[in-house]
């Protein structure tokens, strides 16, 4: 099996056999997204050098190592950031945490 | 007094309202709508530069008949410089931003009289509100009635879907209105919040009780209040997580009707994320929270786009992406940065109107959104291909296109600032959404049409073609002369950056 027929199999598997079927088209495109996406928040994570060098680099060595280790993380994305009532409530309670969490205690306490 | 500022809002609601009253009388609609439309770009326009008190209440300062009856001790302090009424303020950037608003509106309108067969006296009053409401929250400095005009522009979002008549539409509609009644009232609870420490909604006001140290900058109360502000600014725009059903929304409107919700949602981003600046510019938390959202925004927004099947859908995340690269002039915080995030706002709402009008075409002659089952269109309508396609370039940066000028800028202010990570993230993604918009335009436009396609055999109305044309040649102007549009933006963004530092 060359390295091609893997990600589709991969990626049905991820979709399951109810979702549509994997294409070439889709399968770049997922392919495109998931290396956009590594990549973009690898250099957005190089931004941890303005508070500390060594935060910065265990920073992107962690997230390197947890990339390719769930790797592919584009369909789970996607699966993910589905229309569903429940799980975008889910996320909103989440930001709502992260947003209110962040603006009282970092202001006060950094 | 300049009595054409409050008009900017008035005149659109009468339009609303007298539209309403013509439901299901055709011809009348399509007339009215066009006439009363055509005041939208107009007023900015004639308006003069200033201010407007509501019920001719000025500070005391500015009124020395009236001060002049009052004690000292309110006239000799800082009671005088209050704002004691809802204070509208209109200059260069927002005459920008209004005239935009309106040009857009305009344009939908005009689009959605003549694609539709029955012209809904209902949907134009829902595009009339939704402008009034966003006219107002861009100019409005007084942050409750800015709260106000934010719930009436949500309704109007909703009310623009429930006219739409698409699959699914209803749906949308009401897990939007479910998600906004969990995050708007927490808006207005950070409003309230505010008023309780400062013990004033004019935000000028505001920042002059912080500044001065009436009001202690790291009372918790405040900080919350901060918290919830930001919170609202995400629903209101569309940022992470309401992405995802601010696409959906996008996807369910008429074409005409989806240029305009993205409208309100870059004009609400641009006029909630000053206000953020403006007050809470003293916590450097707040600078580095908008541009962490924003950098999400950008990548989910644009990843989400390119594995979409549907073209309104893939538009949607990608109008969500290019909110990103707004927040992250703001978050900058400097002058150039700010003027930058400023331009490729204005860029933004004119370049995914075409793009939301360009492949309605798509959809008013085949019925089909869905890419997998589109294909040949080019043959039937290559005129409209050109024009979807240099869209499609302008979004994705391509000089000398609009979107090219502002991203230009936004990189360079990022490198000026000390994060070049952000330019290479901002040169990678808009790479991707090229790639994106080509592999859409592909499959709809240059493959062979599917055997089962069924296309109608009606002609484009001209008004969409007229719209397009529009919309694309303001694109070039403004790519060709950006120091044109950015010497209308400059001031605000100077003393945005003058708050920042």
């Amino acid at each position: 099996m060359n390295l091609y027929d893997m990600i589709v199999k991969k990626i049905k598997d991820i979709q399951g056999v109810d979702e549509d079927p994997v294409t070439n088209l889709s399968t770049t495109s997922m392919l495109t997204a998931e290396i956009t996406l590594i990549a973009s928040v690898l250099v957005a994570l190089v931004m941890l050098r303005h508070l500390n060098n060594i935060l910065m680099i265990v920073a992107v060595l962690v997230v390197l190592v947890v990339f390719l280790t769930s790797m592919p993380i584009m369909g789970r994305l996607r699966k993910e950031q589905n229309d569903s009532l429940s799980s975008m409530m889910f996320y909103i309670i989440i930001a709502l945490t992260i947003v209110i969490t962040l603006f009282y205690w970092g202001n006060l306490n950094v | 007094m300049n009595l054409l500022i409050p008009l900017m809002v008035i005149v659109p609601i009468l339009c609303a309202l007298f539209l309403n009253l013509l439901h299901k009388k055709d011809r009348a609609i399509k007339a009215v709508t066009i006439i009363l439309a055509l005041a939208l770009p107009a007023l900015p326009l004639l308006a003069n530069y200033g201010f407007h008190y509501f019920g001719g209440y000025e500070p005391l300062l500015q009124n020395p008949t009236l001060s002049s009856n009052l004690p000292s001790f309110i006239t000799g302090g800082v009671l005088s410089t209050f704002h004691p009424a809802i204070t509208y303020s209109f200059q260069s950037a927002q005459q920008l931003f209004v005239f935009i608003l309106g040009l857009v509106g305009l344009l939908a309108l005009f689009t959605s009289v003549y694609e539709t067969r029955r012209p809904s006296g209902v949907y134009a009053y829902m595009l009339f509100m939704g402008i009034a409401a966003m006219t107002a929250i861009l100019l409005t400095d007084d942050i409750f009635n800015l709260y106000v005009f934010f719930e009436i522009a949500a309704l109007a979002t909703v009310g623009i879907v429930l006219v739409s008549n698409i699959k699914g539409n209803y749906e949308t509609a009401l897990k939007y209105m479910i998600l906004g009644s969990v995050a708007a009232p927490l808006l207005l609870l950070g409003i309230a919040l505010l008023l309780g420490v400062t013990g004033n909604v004019n935000i000028t006001d505001i920042i002059y009780s912080l500044k001065t140290g009436m009001v202690d900058p790291q009372n918790p109360v405040l900080l919350m209040a901060c918290g919830l502000i930001v919170f609202g600014w995400l629903y209101g725009s569309g940022l992470p997580p309401f992405h995802t059903i601010k696409s959906a929304i996008y996807s369910k409107a008429l074409p005409s009707g989806s240029a305009m919700i993205q409208a309100f949602s870059v004009f609400t981003f641009i006029a909630l994320g000053i206000v953020i600046l403006r007050i809470f510019s003293f916590l450097p938390l707040s600078q580095w929270v908008i541009l962490g959202v924003s950098l999400l925004a950008m990548i989910l927004g644009i990843t989400m786009a390119i594995v979409q099947t549907d073209i309104k859908r893939m538009i949607g995340f990608l109008a969500v992406g290019e909110l990103g690269y707004i927040g992250i002039g703001l978050g900058l915080g400097t002058a150039f940065g700010i003027t930058a995030g400023l331009f490729q706002a204005v860029n933004e709402v004119m370049i995914t109107a075409l793009l939301f009008i360009g492949f309605g075409v798509v959809l008013y002659q085949t019925g089909i959104s869905d890419t997998r089952k589109l294909g040949g269109l080019m043959v039937r309508n290559p005129g409209v291909a050109l024009l979807v396609l240099l869209g499609g370039f302008a979004m994705a940066g391509v000089p000398p296109l609009n979107a090219f000028q502002s991203k230009l800028m936004l990189i360079q202010a990022s490198i000026d600032a000390g994060f070049p990570e952000l330019g290479v993230i901002m040169i990678l993604l808009s790479i991707v959404t090229f790639m994106t918009f080509m592999k859409a335009f592909h499959t709809v436009y240059l493959r062979p049409k599917p055997a089962d396609l069924e296309i109608k055999t009606e002609t484009i109305p001209k008004a969409t073609v007229i719209s397009l044309v529009v919309l694309l040649v303001v694109c070039i102007i403004f790519g060709l002369f950006p120091q044109y549009v950015t010497s209308y933006l400059q001031p605000l963004a100077t003393s945005l950056a003058g708050g920042v530092a």
